[in-house]
């Protein structure tokens, strides 16, 4: 997680995103979000369900076309990121082709950049053993518990070394031990590889434990209430989990996620009233 | 599956079925049923080794017919599935057109090509099955080259995928299942396809016909012989329908 010296990864320009304009289903997700994030940190992006979350990340992603404003992925339009294929994504679900072995899983997207059969292979290897799955290349998804079928999905996201990767609640689905166990393993990977992540989560902790930024966002339409930076170094461990602060940045974020600090104080005066 | 289970599930079946045919027999036997009202099946069996070559030769007619129309109607609707996957608004024009046909009996079709082609012509037969199954056929793979996972067409985006490798990484493999459930679906369809566009004119040399010329001179038993060679090409088709699946699965969920 070393900082490559202030080389932009992801540039959101006072980005909107409204969703069936003018007709009587227009949502409007995003309002004028503006979010910088440099090279090699790790961001995650938490608030209430609902307030575009993953419609940012499908902004960043091209999936999804801004409706105002403009995004730049690695000094290129977003566009040009997503043909040169420079970013990895990982969701919730793994989403892994039921017919296709974990291997042939992990190749895919090293097929459509049209490397050669042994090339792919070599990489899918090491890939597996980067996400600790080496014995189960040859067995096919559906024989994997799910902690094991989202580590193929990180492994494919990751597969062509992608310089920023993804995340949409990857470990929402995932038992808690796993989780922490994979949030260990994705900070080991992403520093080894010194790659970038932009992270959905609806969990705080999930959040500051892997941060160096944290951004708050509001409810709908989405704007970016605060961006919380996280304090804890670049080696962290399970002692991170017990260090005063990350419990400093968990009541930080939560406060924030809260609402503003007005509200804090609002909330405060009505229970002393009922206290009286 | 274990080998104990297996043969359950085969011995279940099996059980029933002798139950019911020594029912069946002592029934024609107890209440002394005339053979032209119900044939015993002892007189079915003896029948059916009488006659073995003849059924034979009326099995191969309409069996010919049902794999013809089989093979033709497959690869015309696997060909035009491609087409409606691809022009969306085609397929919303289609689909209903194309259940709605497979609701109503279209095989009266035949006595109207009958008409149109000689007496002998096998071609309106094979016609009549390839038009059911290539509806079957259409319906099902149009669905799973059109029903794939969002998450996967989105992740094939991610990768700058052109719409071509979508079909082929996506789309095809998705609907391979759909294929076979077709086919298991289509297969006896094109057997009882062509035995019953034989009751609409034509040739007298299939298996249809020789149940209808049967029944007409009062042969029950005959009848009934042919009915078990309808049978046995019925469950041979299906067979190798379910064959042809499970090798394709071998490696699969579900
Ligand atoms: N394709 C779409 N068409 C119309 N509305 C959409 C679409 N995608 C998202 N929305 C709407 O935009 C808003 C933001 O959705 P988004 O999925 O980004 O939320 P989120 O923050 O990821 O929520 P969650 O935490 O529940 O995943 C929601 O109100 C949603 O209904
Ligand atoms: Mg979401």
């Amino acid at each position: 997680m070393s900082a490559a010296a202030n080389i932009s990864a992801v540039e959101v320009f006072a980005t909107s995103k409204i969703f069936n304009q003018e007709s009587d289903k227009q949502v409007d997700a995003l309002l004028d979000v503006n979010l910088t994030i440099q090279s090699g940190e790790f961001v995650s992006l938490i608030g209430p369900s609902g307030c575009g979350k993953s419609t940012l990340l499908r902004l960043i992603a091209n999936l999804l076309e801004p409706t105002q404003g403009s995004i730049r992925v690695n000094n290129k339009t977003a566009a040009q990121a997503r043909l040169d294929q420079d970013y990895g994504m990982a969701f919730q679900q793994a989403g892994l082709f039921d017919w296709r072995t974990v291997r042939k899983n992990i190749e895919l997207p090293l097929e459509l950049k049209g490397w050669d059969k042994d090339k792919r292979e070599a990489r899918a290897i090491e890939m597996l053993g980067l996400v600790k799955l080496e014995e189960f290349g040859n067995m096919y998804p559906w024989q994997l518990s799910g902690g094991m079928q989202q580590r193929v999905a990180i492994a494919r996201a990751l597969a062509a070394h992608p310089p920023l990767l993804l995340m949409d609640e990857p470990f929402g689905a995932l038992d808690e031990m796993t989780r922490e166990y994979m949030q260990g393993e994705l900070l080991r990977i992403c520093a080894e590889t010194s790659t970038t992540v932009v992270f959905v989560t609806h969990s705080i902790p999930e959040a500051v434990y892997l941060s160096n930024r944290v951004v708050v966002m509001s409810p709908r339409p989405g704007r970016i209430l605060e961006v919380i930076d996280v304090n804890l170094g670049s080696k962290r461990n399970e002692q991170t989990r017990a260090a005063d602060g990350f419990f400093r940045s968990i009541t930080t974020v939560r406060e924030a996620l809260r609402g503003t600090h007005a509200e804090h104080v609002a909330a405060n005066a009505i229970r002393g009233a009922e206290d009286r | 599956m274990t080998i104990l289970s297996r043969a359950k599930n085969i011995a279940a079946p099996l059980i029933f079925g002798v139950v019911f045919l020594a029912l069946w027999e002592s029934v024609v036997v107890g209440f002394d049923l005339k053979p032209y009202f119900l044939a015993a099946p002892s007189k079915i069996v003896e029948q059916f080794f009488k006659n073995t070559t003849r059924i034979w030769e009326a099995t191969v007619v309409s069996g010919t017919n049902a794999l013809v129309g089989l093979i033709v109607g497959t690869i015309l609707g696997i060909a035009m599935s491609f087409v409606l996957s691809r022009f969306r608004f085609l397929s919303q024009l289609v689909t209903p057109l194309a259940i709605s046909l497979n609701a109503i009996p279209i095989f009266v079709l035949v006595a109207v090509l009958n008409n149109m082609y000689s007496i002998t012509s096998e071609i309106p037969r094979r016609f009549m099955v390839t038009l059911v199954v290539y509806f079957i056929v259409l319906v099902n793979v149009a669905r799973g080259l059109t029903q794939v996972r969002s998450i996967h067409v989105e992740l094939m985006r991610s990768y700058a995928a052109s719409d071509l490798a979508i079909l082929r990484k996506v789309r095809v493999p998705n609907a391979i299942p759909y294929l076979f459930t077709a086919l298991k679906v289509a297969a006896p369809a094109s057997v009882i396809t062509a035995f019953v566009s034989e009751y609409f004119g034509g040739s007298q040399n299939g298996l249809g016909s020789r149940i209808t010329s049967n029944i007409a001179n009062s042969k029950n038993a005959a009848a009934w012989a042919y009915v078990l060679g309808a049978c046995l090409l019925g469950l041979a088709f299906y067979t190798v329908s379910i064959i042809l699946e499970s090798l394709t699965r071998r490696g699969q969920s579900k």
